[in-house]
């Protein structure tokens, strides 16, 4: 996308003021969104994104500038930008740059640019005819189809230079039920890091029905309880769960600003022992996967827990040159617009050896939550909430009435401590993360698990 | 590099026989500095523009954009929306809006803030976090400090004859505290969005950021009780953004609001009266026209309970028939994608009631001074919610112990027919703006 010559003068003029080290993001971004709604493909939005970011760093601090243009005029002002954050300083030298390679982490077959639009189309209304064909109480579908390539190249003072391309896929349901005064919503939306491939191994009409039957389902719900009960989460869950209570908590900038609760707990028993959880950029076309992250470091598999023993936490190069260790390849970023910031890339529980019939059947009484809206946390306090969109009252060892309205809260430590069983069932679940005022793609997992004691927040006694 | 009127006037002048084209073109700069550890923790610069072209053609839309397009770029987008339009479906309410010269708001734009030096800026973030951290003894981190400012311009134009545009300025600053006792952290926060950097009062910022970490030490969780509610600002404004969803008229028309069928019925207390102006200076939403360049309005989305209408842009006001008109709440997120339904100013009309007569009247109740999982655990289509919360018992007209790790739960039907008091303490954070809201009782789960 830009020649060496020039990424090696950008670089120079960016390091003026010397810093630990400087880098080049440069990006071009192409995509395809149509929206289906009320029935109709209401839109079709195509567009070109392209822009350049420098970073220049100094211990924790940088400064950071980016531009839309790519010429040599614009990233100069960039670079200079960028390095006026630091103080005055010795200039530092720039180290020959050197191609870095990796494996190919998210391989395509088909080219999603290269399949037409109206074949895209056609998905749509096929989710569109799928939903509403499940059931007369289905009242309304939204089909959001997306597809985007990503072509990046990074370069680095200290001689990094890495190119690596992103594909991106997406369809999502969203459908509404109705029944008299009741509206119930259910959603379904799987991703990946693939080509057209994905659609045909999850195609529309099947992520329909999901959606279609979780809003129809819910329109047999009673109020959900309130207070503390077992609760046992379907496969996934437990993942995004992870994600959000510990995952957070566990991203060195906040340890490194001692707003984590796992602060100096590396080494120390602080979950269950059935917990081994892991984040790992390396699964195949997983939608938080990656080659390379957006600093340049290889994506790798980092494990966080080993039978509930805390062993690590999630590094960008700042923190880990801070910290004298590697980076963990957790230096990720929305687009030419931000710099990097310490984040997940698919987080998972991996699997115990119970039974997930037995784990239910063991239960005798709380909600079993087959789909969850996402969540929140604070990592200094570790307290977090997460929206339950799809759950079941367990009697007897039964799944039994829908009930909705339903929150899980609590505090990381002590809730992945509670953890007494981990089946062997594992599944996905692929979200959209919010942090710093950035979104990224992130993926999670884990099976069935139950949680002996959680506080559930509902209407109902 | 072209001017953005020129830009968008290209791509209208693209446009071929038949087709409506309006082009929206915005640029801006931005500056963040960020402080910890007495230090320039971080400091961004952002410039950016790009243009975003919507094409109807026999009712059909389509939609393309481009980041720091040339004028043949421009006209390449106006190209790929033709193609895009082409797959989509006809709708007869696709049309565009008719030019009407909406009022300038100079105050918009202070020249003088967009002057103010990037040292300027960078010495206010290291001020803010040297007052977070040398105030209370418990209070010596920060989780963020950070002031920021950025100028930008819009330019619409349409073949329609439109042709707008206008600049303004904006500013923020966001404080989150640690406060530590033994083993124990709290965290605070606070911010305020302004339309100069001057006019921050970074100093009550950091303070209220200290002050809200502090007061939660020592937090216990409560047991599960029906009981009184106070909302505080920071939490009631929170469930403002579900009221704006469920009021957004394209969600009405699509089946997904539970407001669909009160128009004219009586659904909250004789206290609520909500409205949205993109008219006050009051609020940062605030702007001359909207996303689509028709003129700010204002509407009274409730008036004493009873529900009047829904918030409009063009598309939904033509669907809506029986002559509604667009209130000017065409929003778009960036040049990337067309307009859709959203709020300007948006606030709950202030009361008469002072902050501590709205807790003797919840004595024993509960003020929530935080609520967490908005966007998962309210439901703006069922109107039924579940939120984490954390707030402190009300003893008298006073706070007392700090409570954490609960939920509170109800429907949106349930907790505006149950406002039985409001105070006189209206605040606009953003463009979002309430005053501390008392609810006569809700379910609050905890042990």
């Amino acid at each position: 996308m830009l020649d060496r010559a020039l990424v090696e003068e950008v670089l120079t003029a960016s390091r003026s003021r010397g810093g630990a080290f400087a880098e080049v993001f440069v990006e071009e971004t192409t995509g395809t969104s149509i929206r289906l709604d009320d029935g109709k493909v209401e839109e079709l939005t195509t567009g070109l994104d392209r822009g350049a970011g420098v970073r220049v760093t100094h211990g924790t601090s940088y400064g950071y500038a980016f531009s839309n243009r790519l010429d040599r005029d614009a990233l100069l002002l960039a670079a200079e930008a960028a390095s006026a954050a630091l103080r005055e300083g010795e200039a530092g030298s720039v180290v020959d740059l050197r191609m870095l390679e990796g494996p190919v982490t998210n391989a395509v077959e088909r080219v999603a640019a290269e399949v037409a639009a109206s074949e895209k189309v056609a998905w749509l209304r096929e989710l569109d005819d799928a939903a509403r064909a499940f059931s007369p109480e289905v009242t309304q579908v939204v089909g959001v189809y997306g597809d985007s390539l990503q072509r990046r190249l990074i370069a680095t003072s200290d001689g990094r230079w890495v190119a690596e391309d992103r594909p991106r896929i997406r369809l999502v349901a969203q459908v509404v039920a109705k029944r008299g005064d009741i509206i119930q919503t259910g959603f379904h939306g799987p991703a990946a890091c693939a080509g057209v491939e994905f659609i045909d191994a999850n195609p529309p009409r099947a992520t329909a029905e999901v959606a279609a039957k979780r809003a129809v389902t819910m329109l047999d719900s009673i109020p959900a309880p309130a207070g503390e009960m077992t609760a046992v989460l379907a496969p996934g869950m437990g993942g995004v769960l992870f994600h959000e209570a510990v995952g957070h908590p566990l991203e060195a900038d906040a340890v490194d600003k001692e707003a984590s609760v796992y602060r100096g707990l590396v080494g120390t028993k602080c979950a269950s022992e059935l917990i081994n959880g892991v984040d790992d950029a390396t699964i195949a076309n997983g939608w938080g996967s990656f080659t390379f992250d957006d600093e340049g470091t290889p994506g790798q598999r980092t494990v966080l827990f080993t039978d509930g023993v805390l062993q690590s936490f999630l590094y960008d190069r700042l923190r880990a040159d801070k910290d004298g260790v590697g980076s963990t390849g957790n230096g990720r970023r929305q687009s030419y617009a931000s710099p990097p910031v310490v984040r997940m890339t698919n987080t998972n529980i991996l699997n115990g050896s119970s039974s997930p019939k037995q784990v239910l059947a063991d239960t005798s009484s709380g909600v079993y939550v087959t789909s969850l809206g996402g969540g929140q946390v604070n990592p200094a306090t570790g307290d977090f909430v997460f929206g339950v969109s799809e759950g079941y009252l367990i009697e007897n060892g039964e799944a039994t009435t829908p009930v909705r309205g339903a929150n899980l809260i609590g505090r990381a430590i002590e809730v992945m401590s509670a953890v007494d069983a981990v089946a062997d069932d594992f599944d996905t679940w692929e979200g959209t993360c919010g942090k710093d005022g950035q979104n990224a793609p992130v993926g999670s997992g884990s099976p069935t698990l139950r949680i002996s004691k959680i506080t559930v927040g509902g209407t109902g006694a | 590099m072209p001017d953005l009127g020129d830009l968008v006037r290209a791509a209208v002048e693209a446009a071929g026989s038949g087709e409506a084209v309006e082009a929206y073109a915005e640029e801006s700069r931005q500056t963040e500095a960020s402080a910890l550890r007495g230090e320039v923790e971080g400091l961004e610069f952002a410039e950016s523009r790009g243009v975003g072209v919507r094409l109807i053609r026999d009712g059909r839309l389509g939609y393309a954009y481009a980041a720091d397009p040339s004028l043949d770029e421009v006209r390449i987008a106006v190209g790929s929306a033709r193609e895009n339009a082409a797959l989509t479906e006809p709708d007869e309410f696709n049309v565009l809006p008719e030019a009407e010269q909406a009022t300038a708001i100079p105050e918009l734009f202070r020249a003088d803030s967009a002057d103010v030096a990037t040292a300027d800026k960078v010495r206010m973030a290291l001020d803010l976090e040297r007052r977070l951290v040398s105030t209370d003894p418990r209070v010596t981190k920060v989780d963020l400090a950070q002031v920021g400012d950025a100028v930008s311009r819009v330019a619409i134009a349409s073949t329609v004859g439109l042709d707008v545009e206008y600049a303004r300025t904006d500013a923020w600053v966001v404080a989150v505290t640690l406060a530590v006792e033994g083993e124990e952290t709290q965290t605070g926060f606070s911010y305020r969005i302004a339309r100069a950097v001057d006019e921050l009062g970074v100093e009550a910022v950091a303070d209220e950021a200290i002050e809200r970490a502090v007061r939660m030490l020592g937090a216990t969780k409560p047991t599960t009780a029906k009981v009184p509610i106070v909302l505080d600002q920071f939490a009631a404004e929170e469930f403002l953004g579900v009221l704006a969803s469920a009021l957004n008229a394209e969600n009405v028309l699509k089946g997904r609001s539970l407001f669909a069928e009160m128009v004219g019925r009586k659904v909250g207390s004789d206290l609520f009266t909500l409205v949205d102006d993109g008219t006050i200076l009051d609020g940062p939403g605030a702007a001359p026209f909207d996303g689509e360049g028709v003129p700010s309005g204002r509407t009274e989305l409730f008036t004493a309970g009873t529900l009047n209408g829904f918030l409009h842009d063009t598309y939904t006001a033509a669907r809506m028939g029986s002559g509604q008109r667009s209130t000017g709440n065409a929003k778009r997120g960036s040049y990337k994608g067309s307009p859709g339904v959203g709020t300007s100013n948006f606030y709950l009309d202030n009361g008469s009631t002072p902050f501590a007569e709205l807790l003797r009247l919840a004595d024993g109740g509960v003020l929530i001074a935080e609520v967490t999982g908005v966007h998962s655990g309210a439901n703006p289509i069922s109107g039924e919610f579940s939120v984490g919360a954390t707030g402190l018992r009300i003893e008298g007209d006073a706070l007392g112990e700090p409570l954490r790790e609960m939920t509170i739960a109800s429907t949106l039907p349930e907790m505006l027919a149950g406002i039985t008091g409001l105070g006189d303490d209206l605040r606009f954070f953003s463009s979002v703006g309430t005053p501390s809201v008392l609810i006569g009782e809700m379910t609050l789960a905890g042990v």
